[in-house]
């Protein structure tokens, strides 16, 4: 400990008041309460990144500062958002898992010449807010559209929508709704449920009386997923081979061993799968296991700090560790690399990030775990939501 | 008509769970006149419980509600003697204030302890699979659910109505003073009231889990429906609570099925319809 | 006070009466000076973190109007948050919908939905008592919150209304990044508040709201009636919420549903218990102290924070029963009897 308080010394003396700068990114999360997972995903992801490609580019340390914010919550997003700029004078903002609560910090980016990269808010319209907002997580549009193709070519032809009666729950309606119209399927009922149902027994009845052949779903992940399915399974609409499709937030991995065989066969379309089999995302899921200490633990919200992670490198590269938020944010449009979840880029105009969508299935796999086994891909989506919500 | 059926099958089962999971903060709040807020939080210790043992130690099912029941009551103890001993007796707003830091507390803990992920409690396999009820299927479990519910609804009826303790129970509540002076030992029979109020919230906390899954917000997340549903049916009466959940399960239930994007406004219409009618809720005897 | 102040005879009660007035007097102004010490020892010593402090501000009005009902009144409820949340919609409705950008305008409309929702929700809590009142509040906020995220179209449901632009005020002070205009609109907001509620408890119809508290029987064998007053005083809380919710959409420019979430109500009840209810004072200082202990401790461990809140809650009911400030003064008062030194 003293060898390196003396190391550090001895470093700080060499590089004087060069340019050895610490920069700090600070870090907007629910890393306490009902979504503590989610947040504790974006700590994995961050700390995996910097497992792998350490904290200094250049002369420049890149620090981390953590906020927590347990709920959507505006107004404590904006005292955040302003402590961090103000008072701990991050050149970066980061995380925001609810689009309020980055919709609350947009507005002081450009006075504060901070550029902020979204890891997780999935509503389109936050980018039209600032020119100086990057995402490197997904859409909801852009995750429920493709679902539609796959219902469509399993030559379905109604279905029932039912969603959770909330923002990101009505894009996914929206989305699936245009995209399974356009290809000549029918919605023969659209239910919007609130977000406090526990027993959705009520909900399966609905969807036998409407006759559809397949259902359409979107809950946000975490403890309701676990009603919804089960309840699928118990009121017989499995055994009776009605179709369910979803959006993959709905069997995020962390969720799975509680589902377990009650989710086998379900089909959903998302950004990224944990089983994803390249190098690139062995070498993440091994570094981000051991950030979160569990695997069982990991789930979607990591690879998108992961990425935030690469973009927020790549800015700091090209400003040389110079504040300049509009430099930073063009120096990544167009930006593409391969990322644990396959090629990605960022969209130059809309600055969302350009990605795979995969089909996926939940399996078992040999060892007993379940996996959302990906079965099809569908290259390079952009986000249609936001043409869809001019 | 089969829907209707249906949906009275669906609301039985569900209002039978939430009877089991909220009558424990019956006792205590009517009973023992203690805002427990923190009832959700020993019913999450109990599913946590049930679901290492049944799951991690794969012992079966009910050896696992067994030792839910056992070692919450072992947790609460304690935390009976150093501080709800406290604030029985006083003004309602002390105790929602300790309850609740109590409750996120546990809430802390659990996260720490048990990660955020959600738990399950494996099913015995007898009670996998649906049963045939002729007109649809049902879950075995939920009729479990529903004969639990009405094992416990008896069970207590019987304890407080007609046993020994219960006379000394209700003696204490009414006056402690005077119960004391006729040689009720009010501190033993409040605390043997405290770990009953514990053990009925672990027990529900295990059979409801199918309904509402074991995480560490569990203890917040279900707070209000448990108020809601104790004070609907006058806190202290067990037939109270047994209509009032009934009661709100086939209103929960109905407005799911036939407009579920209202379903909000349905249920929290109907407790304010049935409030104003009932304004001591639906058994609540006058002060 | 007041018994004290009966018991003695006709003669000196005159007196004594001047004296209590005196002395209120003397003790509003010494609030007005703690206020306005605070607040500018928060600027000084904080000056990186107004909008922290802009947001206390909000919230103690938030809490001040639940004191109004919970503390004076004895109304049981975990749902203020819906008048909050209506006066903190309604300011941003005004400015996203309708142009008006002028932050007085704001708050004036801020005033005004918090009263109309206070009249809406008092007329429906005063329907029971106790427990079953309780639970009238939660259905209450359920409902708002659910309209709100029903009405999508007006206010934005659960991605939050934004598009809140604002003038600046008077013409001349910008809302910035920094948030001194902000901070200093809070402020003076929460000082004119504080002054007006302070003549409202302490006048007639204060006194009557707080028998009303010890005993509506008799109040009603007086004569008065306490349904009136009870709404009178929702009222007024609903413009005081208002306030309060209309200076969050204000100094934040975003409104979304956690303003009229049971949770938020929940929060302000401890705060308000925490502080001690029934006096003014007690409903700032725990505002100031939860908030202020909320931001470090989940500064300083972002992911297990909530425990030490817990902990803090518990050791308050355990140390401080009558909460933070009730205790203090009752500390201060016991030793001022000690010294000698007893007041009227």
């Amino acid at each position: 400990m003293k060898k390196a308080a003396i190391a550090a010394l001895a470093v700080m003396a060499m590089c004087g008041t060069a340019s050895a700068d610490v920069i700090k990114v600070g870090v907007v999360g629910p890393f306490s309460g009902p979504f503590a997972l989610q947040g504790k995903n974006f700590k994995a992801g961050i700390d995996a990144y910097i497992a792998l490609h350490g904290n200094k580019i250049g002369d420049d340390t890149v620090e981390i500062v953590y906020r927590d914010i347990p709920t959507a919550d505006p107004a404590q997003s904006k005292a955040l958002g302003q402590e961090l700029i103000v008072k701990e004078k991050v050149q970066y903002l980061a995380g925001f898992y609810f689009t309020p609560d980055a919709m609350a910090v947009t507005p002081i980016l450009k006075q504060g010449n901070v550029p902020m990269v979204i890891m997780n808010a999935a509503t389109s319209a936050i980018m039209k807010t600032s020119p100086l907002v990057v995402r490197t997580s997904f859409t909801t549009w852009q995750t429920s559209t493709p679902i539609a193709k796959v219902a469509s070519d399993a030559g379905v032809k109604k279905i029932i929508s039912v969603v959770s009666d909330y923002g990101p729950g009505v894009d996914a309606e929206n989305a699936f709704k245009k995209a399974f119209e356009e290809a000549g399927g029918q919605i023969v009922e659209a239910i919007r449920m609130p977000l406090s149902t526990n027993d959705f027994s009520p909900i399966m009845q609905r969807i036998k009386d409407s006759g559809a052949e397949g259902v359409f779903a979107f809950l946000p992940s975490g403890p309701t997923t676990l009603g919804f399915v089960k309840a699928f399974n118990d009121n017989g609409l499995k055994a009776a081979g009605t179709k369910f499709y979803a959006p993959g937030d709905l069997t995020q991995e962390s969720d799975l061993p509680a589902l377990g065989d009650a989710a086998l066969g379900i089909q959903t379309t998302f950004h990224y799968a944990v089983s994803h089999d390249s190098p690139e995302n062995k070498a993440f899921v091994e570094a981000a296991t051991k950030a979160i200490g569990n695997e069982a633990e990991l789930s979607f919200p990591s690879v998108g700090a992961f990425d935030g992670m690469h973009v927020i490198y790549k800015m700091i590269e090209a400003t040389g560790g110079e504040q300049d938020a509009q430099k930073a944010v063009d120096a990544v449009k167009g930006l593409a690399w391969t990322s644990p979840r396959g090629p990605v880029s960022i969209d130059p105009e809309s600055r969302h990030i350009t990605q795979n969508i995969y089909l996926r299935e939940v399996a078992k796999g040999s060892d007993g775990k379940y996996v959302n086994k990906e079965v099809q891909t569908f290259e390079k989506q952009g986000d249609p939501g936001l043409a869809a919500a001019k | 008509m089969q829907t209707v059926f249906s949906i009275a099958v669906d609301a039985l089962a569900y209002g039978m769970v939430l009877f089991v999971i909220s009558i424990g903060l019956s006792v205590t709040m009517g009973l023992m006149r203690v805002v427990n807020l923190a009832h959700g939080g020993f019913a999450m210790i109990g599913g946590y419980i049930a679901s290492y043992v049944a799951r991690d130690l794969a012992l079966g099912y009910g050896l696992a509600l067994i030792a839910a029941v056992v070692f919450t009551i072992l947790i609460a103890i304690p935390i009976e003697r150093l501080l709800y001993r406290r604030i029985y007796g006083q003004p309602e707003l002390t105790q929602v204030l300790m309850t609740i830091g109590i409750t996120f507390c546990i809430i802390g803990i659990a996260n720490f302890v048990m990660g955020p992920t959600l738990k399950t409690i494996p099913l015995a396999p007898s009670l996998q699979g649906s049963a045939d009820l002729g007109f649809r299927t049902i879950p075995v479990h939920r009729l479990f659910a529903i004969a639990c519910g009405l094992a416990v609804a008896l069970g207590l009826w019987y304890a407080i109505e007609k046993t020994n303790f219960g006379i000394k129970l209700r003696a204490s509540v009414d006056n402690a003073a005077m119960a004391a002076a006729l040689g009720v030992r009010t501190e033993i029979v409040y605390a043997v009231s405290f770990a009953a109020a514990v053990g009925l919230a672990a027990f529900g906390g295990v059979v409801g889990s199918e309904f509402l899954p074991v995480e560490p917000y569990y203890a917040l997340r279900y707070m209000v429906t448990f108020l809601v549903v104790v004070s609907v049916g006058g806190a202290g009466s067990i037939p109270g609570a047994l209509a009032a959940c009934l009661l709100l399960g086939a209103i929960d239930t109905t407005g799911r099925y036939l407009m579920p994007e209202f379903g909000e406004f349905f249920f929290y219409l109907a407790v304010i319809a049935i409030i104003c009618v009932f304004p001591r809720g639906l058994a609540g005897r006058a002060k | 006070m007041t018994e004290k102040t009966n018991s003695t005879s006709t003669a000196s009660a005159e007196t004594s009466r001047t004296r209590l007035r005196a002395g209120f007097i003397r003790r509003d102004l010494y609030g007005v000076a703690a206020i306005v010490i605070v607040a500018a020892a928060g600027y000084v010593l904080f000056p990186d973190n107004l909008a922290l402090l802009t947001r206390i501000i909000a919230i103690a009005l938030l809490v001040l109007s639940l004191d109004l009902v919970t503390g004076y009144c004895g109304v049981a409820t975990l749902g203020q948050a819906a008048l909050f949340g209506s006066g903190a919609y309604a300011a941003g409705i005004l400015s996203a919908h309708y142009g008006i950008n002028d932050p007085l305008l704001m708050t004036l409309g801020g005033v005004f939905a918090g009263a109309v929702a206070g009249l809406v929700c008092g007329i429906v809590m005063l329907r029971a008592h106790g427990l079953p009142q309780l639970v009238l509040s939660i259905a209450l906020v359920y409902l708002f919150h659910e309209f709100a995220n029903k009405a999508s179209s007006w206010t934005g449901g659960s991605d939050g209304l934004s598009g809140i632009v604002l003038d600046p005020l008077f013409g001349l002070y910008e809302f910035d990044l920094f948030g001194h205009t902000a901070y200093f609109f809070g402020v003076v907001l929460l000082l004119i508040v504080f002054a007006l509620l302070r003549i409202v408890v302490r006048s007639p119809f204060g006194m009557l709201c707080r028998g009303i508290k010890e005993d509506p029987v008799r109040i009603r064998a007086l004569g008065a009636s306490p349904h009136k007053a009870l709404i009178k005083i929702y009222i007024i809380s609903g413009a005081v919420a208002g306030t309060g919710g209309a200076l969050s959409a204000i100094s934040t420019q975003v409104v979304a549903l956690d303003a009229l979430s049971f949770t938020q109500s929940a929060e302000a009840l401890v705060m308000l218990v925490l502080g001690g209810t029934g006096s003014l004072f007690g409903a700032l200082v725990g505002t100031v102290i939860f908030m202020l202990f909320e931001d470090f401790v989940s500064a300083a461990n972002p992911f297990h924070w909530l425990t030490m809140v817990g902990a803090l809650l518990i050791a308050v009911v355990l140390f401080a029963p009558k909460g933070i400030f009730g205790t203090v003064q009752d500390l201060l008062s016991a030793r001022r009897n000690r010294t000698g030194e007893t007041r009227p």
